[in-house]
């Protein structure tokens, strides 16, 4: 069982509290570089959702219950450095990490995340994620959901797919 | 109490996630900034500081969208630009003209010029108004600027103008310094020569000329144009004088006829005498 590991023993630290206080780290770091650096990649106001992807993986490693908590971290997180609504991301990225959860096997998170299987609930979070989000986002708005959910919710998706191979070919690498 | 315990951790997921949603939904009711005080304006500010430090590196796609909303507003900005100049010109050209009627004692009939036509040099211009409104052949027009012609042939509504620069142009014309008489006379392009002027007298470059008194067909002192030039003609008695009309004829747009009818009146008498003295003399 060469490829039976687990990423939370052998590639990271081992404790914790260390561990969890390295995917704060990391979660505020991708929020600036969301909020600061991301215009750069931007495709017709579409960019790639860096933290949606983050809460994903952390799903995949640590599971269904830490993946719900880190999705509303993660989200909080961004609606406070972003000008956002209070609670729309935390919403939308806690239903992501819950959906992501349900991948999650434990002891084979490292396949998961270096495989295209990685790609697909990317895309099956992103689009639930996007579909809350743009849900909340759109209620004030007179705008059709549709419409909108189409041009921006899964173009978003897709563009978060695609920034997910970065990861996995990553991942993948290490693997072998 | 176990039991509880119990389920809370078989459904710890579900519960963590309905906990979490709640809490979302009511940040959501609360989620502006007035409410959470001023710490989401401080994370504010730095991530704004932080963009403001990262400014300076460029961003192709938003440059390539800002430079062509530039080139449009630009393009807006030209012709507007363009329309604005028009209208200047217009405006001025339109109050020098709104002044003129006050200076000459005879009913002028504004126009539009609406054609030009070249043939054979001879240079002509169609205005807008015709028999319809007073105009008749041989009436003199002029711009605000001077002279510009006679008319040659009119319709109902339009007439055709024979302008300063055509080969079959003969103004009878003076300087208006010295009151020396000559022949006005189109010599191509944009020059007028004053001719039967002796080098004896005296003509300078800068003096104005203007219509004769003698003339029939003119109306008195209308400025033709300046002197740009006054030399002796080799082998001859006569000065070469150049003159520059004061009219600029490529860029006529609106002019007066002159309805003139003391003119008329004197061509028809002297019209009638030339008959009557000619009619005395033959056999």
């Amino acid at each position: 069982m060469a490829m039976n590991f687990d990423l939370r023993s052998s590639e990271y630290v081992t404790n914790p509290v260390i561990r969890y206080i390295g995917y704060g780290v990391i979660a505020m770091i991708l929020s600036v570089i969301h909020v600061v650096f991301l215009r750069f990649l931007e495709v017709s106001s579409v960019t790639p959702d860096l933290l949606l992807i983050f809460t994903v993986w952390i799903a995949l490693v640590e599971g269904q219950f830490t993946g719900i908590i880190a999705g509303f971290l993660c989200g909080l997180l961004f609606d406070v450095v972003s000008t956002d609504v209070i609670g729309t991301n935390a919403l939308a990225k806690t239903m992501a990490g819950f959906i992501a959860g349900y991948f999650h096997r434990p002891g084979f998170s490292k396949e998961t995340i270096g495989s295209a299987r990685f790609l697909m609930i990317v895309t099956v979070a992103g689009f639930v994620h996007n579909l809350i989000y743009n849900f909340f986002f759109l209620r004030p708005m007179q705008v059709s959901f549709l419409m909108f959910f189409v041009q921006y919710g899964v173009a978003s998706t897709l563009y978060s797919t695609v920034a997910a191979i970065f990861p996995m070919l990553y991942v993948a690498r290490k693997k072998e | 109490m176990r039991g509880f315990i119990e389920f809370v951790v078989r459904f710890k997921n579900f519960i963590t996630l309905i906990t979490l949603v709640v809490m979302s939904l009511s940040l959501m009711s609360i989620g502006n900034l007035s409410k959470l005080g001023g710490f989401r304006a401080v994370i504010v500010g730095s991530i704004g500081w932080i963009q403001s430090v990262f400014a300076w590196i460029p961003n192709p796609v938003a440059l390539k969208a800002e430079n062509t909303a530039l080139r449009e507003l630009n393009l807006q900005l030209a012709v507007e630009a363009a329309r604005s100049r028009q209208a200047m010109l217009e405006n001025s050209t339109l109050r020098s003209m709104l002044r003129l009627p006050s200076l000459t004692e005879h009913r002028l009939i504004a126009a539009d010029v609406i054609g030009k036509t070249t043939t054979q040099q001879r240079n002509y211009a169609t205005i807008n108004k015709g028999l319809s409104d007073g105009i008749g052949e041989g009436m003199s027009v002029i711009s605000d600027a001077g002279l510009v012609g006679i008319v040659i042939g009119a319709s109902e509504h339009y007439s055709i103008l024979q302008l300063l620069i055509n080969r079959d142009t003969r103004v009878s014309a003076k300087v208006l310094r010295t009151r020396v008489d000559g022949i006005i006379q189109w010599e191509g392009e944009n020059t007028l020569v004053l001719k039967n002027v002796p080098r004896t007298l005296d003509v300078q470059e800068g003096d104005r000329i203007l219509t004769s008194n003698y003339s029939p067909r003119y109306p008195a002192n209308i400025v033709i144009g300046t002197v740009r030039q006054s030399t002796d003609e080799p082998n001859t008695l006569f000065r070469r004088i150049v003159v520059e009309p004061a009219v600029n004829f490529s860029t006529l747009e609106q002019v007066f006829v002159v309805d003139a009818k003391a003119i008329q009146e004197r061509s028809v008498l002297e019209r009638a005498v030339d008959e009557r003295l000619l009619n005395r003399t033959a056999p």
